[in-house]
């Protein structure tokens, strides 16, 4: 083989190399940083009924996805100290919450707590708050904020806790008023805590 | 022909140094992310408050070996290497060497009861936290380039540099290797 040949091939080969190289320190590097503990859930809302006579009462269902890798404490988390999934509605006037219902979480065992397992949420978890509106709620569109404040970790480290807003739509009527079901796939299934 | 040479091992020299470069950045051990944040060489100049409330400036520390841990009470993979920490302390702390404990994302009365009631088997025997605890906030976290996740640990030079640092629980094997390494 020609030496200029040789040294091209050489070269090439030195440059794959490389560049291959900085990809796997590129990609390891980036795998290694956690995001933003609100980027780790996306939320969705729903309302059982629509619209809500006064005095009836209604459910709402917040389905929190967890990314793939991460979970959460559940409600009820293995320890005291760790803290806990909750659900926390900030209730317009003539509405009232009669109870916030929360799955049971599953224990699993993680690397950095290899003998006791830990009571968590992961993948897709549905948490539900009955509510009734009163006769004082106002008639119309409302929107009835909620906190989730949750605290999640991956397999090696923690985020710190957050709170992310989320919000119900409703539509109230007077009382006696026609009203549907709506999204029976969630709401026909009897909730467990 | 000997420019050709010449030409060739400096290709080579050249890829076989980037190559070790960066096979030593992406050589993190598992459970705990390693690497030299660029943009943090110097540690930053922060003052923490201890649990008296007194200031604890991390240039105080200056002439010693510094392992800044930033964990909180709540966070179960914190509480997984504490052992670890309490023993390196014990065995290097005469050498030069000390562990500040930033509690982050965490209240006074929770840590204060915490270092003083926990205790922690290390090596058979049951101890209490043995270095010094310090409140972490966001502020700080800010200046050493926000927290990506707790723990994070950093290795601070005796001359005040950040030697490196550690997202996630510290692998033990790495972390005294890395400390020795300063001392």
């Amino acid at each position: 083989m020609k030496p200029s040949i040789r040294f091209a091939s050489v070269f090439a080969l030195s440059v794959v190399l490389l560049i291959a190289n900085a990809r796997v320190a590129w990609a390891q590097e980036t795998a290694a940083v956690p995001p933003k503990a609100s980027d780790i859930v996306s939320t969705h809302s729903y309302v059982s009924l629509d619209p809500v006579p006064r005095g009836k009462e209604f459910q709402a269902a917040i389905v929190v996805k967890i990314a793939t890798g991460y979970h959460m404490n559940s409600h009820k988390p293995s320890d005291s100290y760790l803290i806990p999934t909750t659900l926390t509605p900030q209730l317009p006037a003539g509405f009232a919450l009669a109870e916030a219902i929360y799955p049971a979480g599953r224990n699993e065992k993680f690397p950095f707590s290899p003998d006791k397992p830990l009571n968590v949420y992961s993948g897709s978890v549905t948490l539900r708050l009955r509510l009734t509106a009163q006769d004082g709620a106002a008639l119309g569109a409302t929107t009835i904020p909620v906190t989730l404040r949750f605290q999640a970790c991956n397999n090696s480290a923690c985020l710190p806790p957050v709170k992310v807003p989320v919000s119900l739509q409703v539509q109230v009527v007077a009382a006696g008023a026609a009203s549907h079901p709506m999204h029976p796939e969630i709401f026909s299934e009897k909730p467990t805590s | 022909m000997n420019r050709v040479v010449r030409t060739l091992s400096a290709a080579v020299l050249f890829s076989v140094v980037m190559l070790g470069v960066s096979g030593c950045k992406g050589g993190a051990p598992s459970g705990g992310a390693t690497g030299k944040p660029a943009a943090l060489a110097d540690a930053p100049d922060v003052t923490f408050k201890d649990l008296q409330g007194k200031d604890v400036t991390l240039s105080s520390f200056k002439g010693k070996v510094v392992l800044v841990n930033f964990w909180g009470t709540w966070c179960e993979p914190c509480r997984g290497e504490i052992p670890i920490l309490i023993a390196m302390q014990q065995k290097y702390g005469p050498q030069g060497f000390t562990l500040l404990g930033a509690a982050t994302n965490d209240e006074e009365k929770n840590v204060d009861s915490f270092i003083h009631t926990t205790q922690f088997n290390v090596g058979g025997q049951e101890m209490l936290m043995n270095y010094p605890i310090v409140m972490g906030s966001d502020d700080i976290s800010t200046k050493f380039g926000g927290l990506l996740g707790m723990p994070t640990s950093y290795l601070i030079t005796r001359d005040g540099k950040i030697a490196k640092r550690y997202i996630g629980s510290l692998n033990e094997n790495q972390i005294v290797k890395d400390v020795e390494g300063q001392l």
